[in-house]
């Protein structure tokens, strides 16, 4: 079984023993003992999920680690988060998902207006099974637990992923006054409503809301 | 889902009042307003209303502490009841109490700030003053360093000072004289050390210094095919 650990915030170790993981492409730093990385196509279920993932525009570079021995990743110097699946659902933008156990199914799921005011497109990488997968923030990720009776809001910038049963829903404030030049700033929301856990970083990404 | 190796998980219950929640982000329990920079909002539970400064319902708040007509445009004020979150570009936060005191501030590190404090405009370009009695957050890339006047200081460096007059340029030019010198003003040959030209503090009072300046671009070294450019070979 590959083994996931955190080799400091910023890096993270895999412990391969002639299995593989899937990881984004070009994200491997150092390794130790035999490595084979092997180019995958559209992101591995086969061409059904090239499809998809060339209409969705949620075209994940991803390569295939196979091996005995360790294997380091990183990106850019971003943070890197774990994330244990037990049979639910993780949505995260492609961009942000570093490795997954081959265990893991990936797709792609429709995410509504959410995405478009992200400016990363209509759709959403999900993650599906049991296993681990390594999620990347821009700064530590902050877990921050969402219940029917503590709804959360987040901005579309900081959001970097979410488990759980949650529904989620753009909201925007925009009014006469935003359209003149007079904008809050915060103009498009999520709200998050339901059970789960969502992932928000410090910091934000250029977002066509958050420049109103 | 289990989390035994995950990082911890908040709940509004368990995120700390007016407090840092990591070193990047600032928890605010907001019960009333807050000033705040736009966009500088990353999440929050509760009830939660950003208004523009301008007119509005604000009117008479916005008059009394908000005195700077050239940054209406980039802060809103928080309105409501819940915990929020702040954060900048992943940079560090602090947040600093002031008490009858003012506070001069870079304008792009100043994150929020408490009605208590009424904003100004500085004189010196580009900087902020904080003028009144509460609690303000600021981020800074890297962590923040309290230092005491008479001190001269990287202009890039400077993130902002507290009681201490204004500062004042200074300038070295001890390198432009004699005939080599001369040479080197006249021709720019031989180039300057970037470092000729400092803030000058005097007084008492406390300057705030981050651990960063501004980066020299960087030539790129061991770069991968497609980004090092020319003499790198192989397809991205």
């Amino acid at each position: 079984m590959a083994t996931f650990r955190l080799q400091s915030t910023r890096v993270l170790a895999v412990d391969l023993a002639g299995d593989a993981v899937k990881a984004k492409k070009g994200a491997m730093v150092a390794y130790d003992g035999e490595m084979t990385f092997k180019k995958m196509t559209g992101g591995g279920e086969g061409l059904r999920g090239l499809v998809t993932r060339r209409i969705t525009g949620e075209a994940m570079e991803v390569m295939e680690v196979k091996g005995h021995g360790t294997c380091w990743f990183a990106d850019r110097a971003t943070e890197i988060n774990l994330v244990r699946l037990t049979g639910d659902k993780l949505h995260v933008e492609a961009g942000n998902l570093l490795v997954t156990e081959p265990s893991l199914r990936t797709g792609t799921t429709f995410t509504g207006l959410r995405g478009a005011s992200q400016g990363n497109g209509l759709f959403t990488t999900t993650v599906e099974g049991t296993g681990q997968a390594a999620i990347m923030s821009d700064g530590p990720a902050i877990v921050l637990r969402v219940t029917p009776g503590t709804p959360l809001v987040v901005d579309p910038g900081a959001y970097v992923a979410h488990t759980g049963r949650l529904t989620q829903q753009l909201r925007s404030s925009v009014g006469l006054r935003t359209l003149i030049g007079e904008g809050s700033g915060e103009s498009f929301q999520v709200h998050f409503e339901g059970e789960g856990l969502v992932y928000v970083q410090p910091s934000e990404r250029n977002t066509i809301g958050g420049q109103m | 889902m289990t989390h035994g190796e995950g990082p911890v998980v908040h709940d509004p219950s368990t995120l700390p009042s007016d407090d840092n929640v990591n070193p990047y982000a600032f928890c605010v329990d907001l019960d009333g307003q807050w000033f705040l920079q736009k966009g500088k909002m990353i999440a929050y539970y509760g009830q939660i209303d950003f208004h523009a400064i301008g007119h509005g319902p604000l009117d008479h708040l916005v008059a009394a502490n908000f005195h700077s007509p050239l940054h209406a445009a980039a802060w809103v004020v928080a309105q409501g009841r819940g915990k929020m979150l702040l954060a900048d570009r992943a940079y560090d936060i602090n947040s600093y109490d002031l008490e009858d005191g003012n506070l001069t501030i870079r304008s792009g590190n100043l994150l929020a700030f408490q009605p208590g404090l009424a904003l100004k405009q500085s004189i010196i370009p580009g900087f902020l003053t904080l003028i009144g009695t509460g609690k303000f957050v600021a981020a800074s890339n890297g962590a923040v360093h309290f230092v005491e006047p008479p001190i001269r200081v990287d202009p890039q460096a400077l993130v902002g000072w507290a009681d201490c007059p204004s500062p004042c340029h200074h300038y070295d030019h001890a390198y432009m004289r004699g005939v080599l010198g001369g040479i080197r003003a006249l021709t720019g040959i031989g180039g300057t050390s970037g470092e000729e030209h400092q803030f000058e503090f005097t007084g008492a009072g406390q300057v705030l210094l981050q651990s960063t300046e501004q980066l020299m671009p960087a030539a790129d070294t061991g770069g991968v095919p497609g980004s090092a450019g020319p003499g790198v070979p192989g397809r991205p």
